[in-house]
């Protein structure tokens, strides 16, 4: 406990003016100080005390003592008596400064009374009065300070003051006007914000703009998305690899190159797979639809959309040098064929993609159900051996129904690949009426779903798997 | 009717009268419980106990008389104490207007109904929620937490698949990107989020004004600004059949994903919406009228097939839930939510614990928000709609099932999960969000959990889980 020396002699004689209970526990022991503290006191940085200097102790009382020394005249408080005194010229008033004598001040350090804290061991000593008392009422003291505009508390009043000039300023803007003084608050705003969402429109169109030299069919709500994947293909490829790293540089506003690596990066795969030549064959009637305008491309495309689902198979055919991921093209196709299902009117593009078959949208009261599709793929089917691994599992994934009469080979995959559908095998409901795979026939999957599945049973339908289904949800259909 | 028009006109005067000399009935003297809330707070909850037995016994008389007094000493805009009584006390009238026996109730109550029914619960734009959700840290607590401990399991991995269970829409999401997109050894290369849509035609608030095509491509658009590649996918499921279409989801996911995903399953006060052992009646009956489709599932997706088909007449749909999850092999759940214990099947008990927990919320939102507000009246009324739903319903439409922390920790233990410790990170971080708010909130570390108080009681507890590594049965690879 520190020794109470309570009285205003006790001030004079330590005249550094530590205010009065002060315990003294260096080996020097307390001898009375020079007066007046004129000479330039060095800032020991925290934890590396002067090790000749006193180490003291003041008391939490005296550390949180205000003002003692009061100006009768304009009753302003000071610390210091010598501050008053000096003060008091300005009245006009009897004053009277101690004499320095010509003994230095012992050098002193100053450790926080409270036992556990960092400061409170004399290694860890604050090299000045002022930088415990702040210390004290940061870490230990009661914030009754607190801005108005953010909330924010402070215990020391000056650092309240020096964030309220600041509040407001230094903190976070989002584009649409809003300030936010907390980083999560701004981040979960800024995500939602439409702010975001225009400023990435507003780079996409220009990135559109730029480009506007349409092959073909440009009348068809598919052209921007056909101009996306197919008119760039040459230059991308080499372009894409120096955007992906541009990407990885950070980006909060970002520029027209890095807010389109995944648009471009399907280009890639296209460029690496062999896979793509052995299903020209496979597109069938939607797919001719879709990209009737368009030749060669589109196939190779519309393969690589497939065989990005299936990586097992194909990921040994990529060249290292193609860095994104197979996922990489397939989402990024996906995204940018769910941005344009967002703009354009009919937003055919995703539902004549299946996207819409995924569960969430057949049973999502927000949507309607889609339309049926049906897609054959007569000649795949011994592709589809080969490639089943990777490839077949995922056609049950968006729509769980992956039992129907066509798909032995999906099926008896599944079965010898997992003990777990080999369990559910004598259950499945091959007319694909029972739901039972979706869960207990409850109520909320009802409704679209059988007669689509009737529908498309029989044709390899889809690569409406799962993944398809998850880049979905940026399409308005 | 005739008689319904009857009674309305015959019932007011008398009543009041009758109830003004205050002698129909006396309180008892000592009630066993103390509570958090003050000495009128105690008076209310007894008198909505005797309300509440009132109405179980259609003693209408009576009950009416109470709810008249109860009426006038817990007006709807009185102080914290007063507008939970009366939260309470709606909800009785409207439980009192779905049972057939109480007629009477019925027409006392019919205006009382009408303007509870005109409170309809706000729908929010994102952005507007996001900041309706920064006002407390009744969620943001569980985020802080959870994100911590999330981003501490998944280091390393570069496909990451969170299953957000959560009342919040992904209000969360955006910090764990930021989080993730920092993290020391760069971006996750993929970031799966698959999201319960909720089927249920009364969803707990708060309510969305967007679909989760428009919600997920904005956290799509977000994530890529900060190079994360995400993939979202709501999953229409429905805690009455324990989110069983979402896990077989994740699971065939699972099946098919050819690269090794970090699961992890972070679950924000939603799981108290799957039904316990007290629904178990409930269960049971689905049980036997979907026998196929219910067996089918359980046995493919629990590791618990043996017990339900032999000897255990059913097992609650909670720990099914908690099974399956683990059988998914996650690498981090996060489980956070309210610790309360609501599941009584006696609404006396419910009543008198829902009321010692949920004055919690009214006496909060006076810190933060000003009477009158429009924001408060949309917390009100999500409010009101909790105890509604505790009092007023029942068995499957009743979602509010919160059990207390150990509780828990038990089931969790029970299915095959180890705790997990929060790091101190994780608790400076939940500390400097606690700064940011009203000085009544306050964090308790219980064992290795987190706890959020409030005044000193528990609100909400945040716990972390790893698989247990040797597991109680054999699993599934």
């Amino acid at each position: 406990m520190p020794v109470e020396i309570d009285s205003s002699s006790a001030m004079t004689v330590v005249s550094n003016s530590i205010s009065g209970d002060a315990s003294v526990s260096s080996s020097s022991g307390q001898k009375p100080q020079s007066p007046v503290v004129a000479a330039k006191r060095k800032r020991n940085l925290p934890g590396m005390p002067d090790p000749d200097a006193e180490v003291v102790t003041l008391s939490p009382k005296s550390l949180t003592a205000t003002n003692r020394f009061v100006c009768e005249i304009c009753n302003k408080g000071f610390q210091r008596e010598q501050n008053l005194q000096l003060h008091r010229r300005g009245h006009n008033l009897p004053w009277k400064l101690r004499q320095r004598t010509g003994n230095e001040p012992k050098k002193r350090v100053y450790v926080c009374p409270v036992p556990g804290c960092v400061h409170h061991d004399p290694a860890r000593a604050l090299g000045d009065l002022t930088g415990i008392k702040k210390h004290y009422f940061r870490k230990h003291g009661e914030k009754k300070w607190k801005c108005e505009k953010c909330s924010k508390k402070y215990a020391v009043q000056s650092d309240w003051k020096a964030h309220s000039k600041t509040c407001g300023t230094r903190e976070y803007r989002c584009d649409c006007g809003t300030l936010f003084s907390r980083r999560d608050s701004f981040i979960t705003h800024r995500a939602f914000c439409d702010a975001l969402t225009h400023e990435r429109t507003a780079v996409e169109n220009a990135d559109e703009v730029k480009e506007s030299s349409p092959p073909s069919a440009s009348a068809s709500p598919i052209s921007p998305m056909k101009k996306k994947i197919f008119s760039k293909k040459s230059e991308k490829a080499s372009k894409l690899q120096q955007e992906f790293e541009s990407t990885t540089t950070s980006t909060t506003s970002p520029s027209p190159s890095s807010s389109s690596p995944m648009t471009k990066s399907p280009t890639t795969t296209v460029t690496a797979t062999t896979l793509a030549g052995t299903s020209n064959t496979t597109t069938t009637s939607l797919f001719t639809t879709l990209f009737a305008p368009l030749t060669n491309h589109h196939t190779t495309t519309f393969t690589d959309l497939i065989s990005s689902f299936s990586p097992r198979s194909y990921i040994p055919v990529v060249p290292p040098s193609s860095s994104s991921s197979p996922h990489m093209s397939a989402t990024a196709l996906l995204q940018k064929a769910a941005q344009i299902g967002a703009t354009s009117t009919t937003g055919s593009l995703l539902r004549g993609l299946g996207l819409g078959l995924s569960t969430s949208t057949s049973s999502s009261s927000l949507m309607p159900p889609p339309p049926p599709l049906i897609l054959h793929h007569p000649q795949k089917q011994e592709q589809e051996e080969q490639i089943s691994v990777g490839l077949s599992p995922r056609l049950g994934l968006g729509l769980p129904c992956y039992d129907e009469l066509g798909h032995h080979n999906a099926t008896e995959m599944m079965m010898s690949s997992s003990p777990l559908f080999g369990q559910r095998a004598p259950t499945l409901d091959f007319l694909g009426l029972g739901m039972g795979v979706v869960g207990r026939g409850s109520a909320h999957v009802g409704g679209g779903l059988p007669p689509l599945l009737t529908s498309i049973s029989g044709g390899f339908e889809m690569a409406t798997s799962g993944q398809i289904g998850s880049g979905k949800p940026t399409g308005n259909v | 009717m005739m008689q319904f028009t009857k009674t309305t006109g015959r019932l007011e005067l008398p009543t009041v009268v009758s109830f003004s000399s205050g002698s129909c009935f006396s309180v008892p003297e000592n009630l066993p419980y103390g509570g958090g809330s003050s000495k009128s707070g105690e008076h209310m909850e007894q008198l909505l106990v005797h309300c509440a037995n009132a109405i179980e016994t259609n003693d209408a008389t009576l009950a009416q008389q109470i709810l008249w007094i109860l009426n006038n000493i817990a007006p709807a805009d009185g102080d914290s104490n007063q507008r939970l009584a009366n939260a309470f006390l709606r909800s009785l009238l409207c439980r009192a207007s779905r049972s057939d026996s109480c007629k009477l109730l019925t027409a006392v109550a019919y205006r009382a109904i009408e303007e509870i029914s005109m409170v309809k619960s706000h729908r929010f734009s994102a952005v507007e929620l996001a900041s309706f959700i920064d006002l407390t840290p009744w969620h943001r607590f569980g985020y802080t937490a959870a994100n911590a401990a999330i981003v501490e399991a998944v280091e390393g991995f570069s496909v990451i698949h969170i299953v957000d269970l959560t009342t919040t829409h992904c209000m969360q999401i955006p910090t764990l990107i930021e989080a993730l997109a920092n993290r020391p050894e760069g971006p996750p290369i993929i970031l799966r989020l698959t999201v319960p849509l909720l089927t249920s035609t009364n969803p707990p608030p708060p309510l969305l004004d967007i679909s989760y095509d428009e919600l997920g491509s904005r956290l799509i658009n977000f994530a890529r600004s900060r190079n994360i590649l995400m993939e979202f996918k709501a999953v229409p499921s429905d805690p009455s059949d324990a989110f069983d279409s979402l896990i077989e989801y994740v699971r065939l996911h699972q099946l098919i994903s050819d690269a090794p995903e970090a699961l992890v399953v972070n679950c924000q006060m939603l799981l108290h919406t799957i039904p316990e052992e007290t629904a178990g009646a409930i269960h049971q009956m689905i049980s036997v009228s979907s026998t196929t489709t219910t067996t089918t599932t359980t046995t493919a997706t629990t590791i618990t097939t043996a017990p339900i088909q032999t000897s255990t007449p059913f097992i609650s749909l909670r720990t099914m839930f908690l099974k399956s999850l683990r059988s998914l092999e996650p690498v981090i759940v996060t489980l956070i939510d309210e610790d309360a214990d609501l599941v009584s099947n006696d609404l006396i008990g419910r009543l008198r614990s829902g009321f010692n927990y949920l004055w919690i919320p009214y006496d909060a939102v006076d810190a933060f928000l000003p009477q009158g507000s429009e924001k408060r009246q949309w917390y009100e009324s999500d409010v009101f709609w909790k105890v509604e739903n505790l009092i007023a319903r029942e068995r499957l439409q009743r979602v509010e099932r919160q059990e207390i922390r150990s509780k828990w920790v038990q089931r969790m233990a029970e299915a095959g999960f180890r705790r997990n410790s929060f790091g101190e990170e994780a608790i400076t971080e939940v500390r400097a969000l606690l700064d940011e708010h009203a000085a009544g909130w306050g964090l308790k570390k219980e064992e290795e959990d987190l706890v959020l108080t409030w005044k000193g009681h528990n609100v909400v507890f945040a716990t972390s889980w790893l698989p247990q590594l040797i597991l109680p049965a054999t699993i599934m690879p």
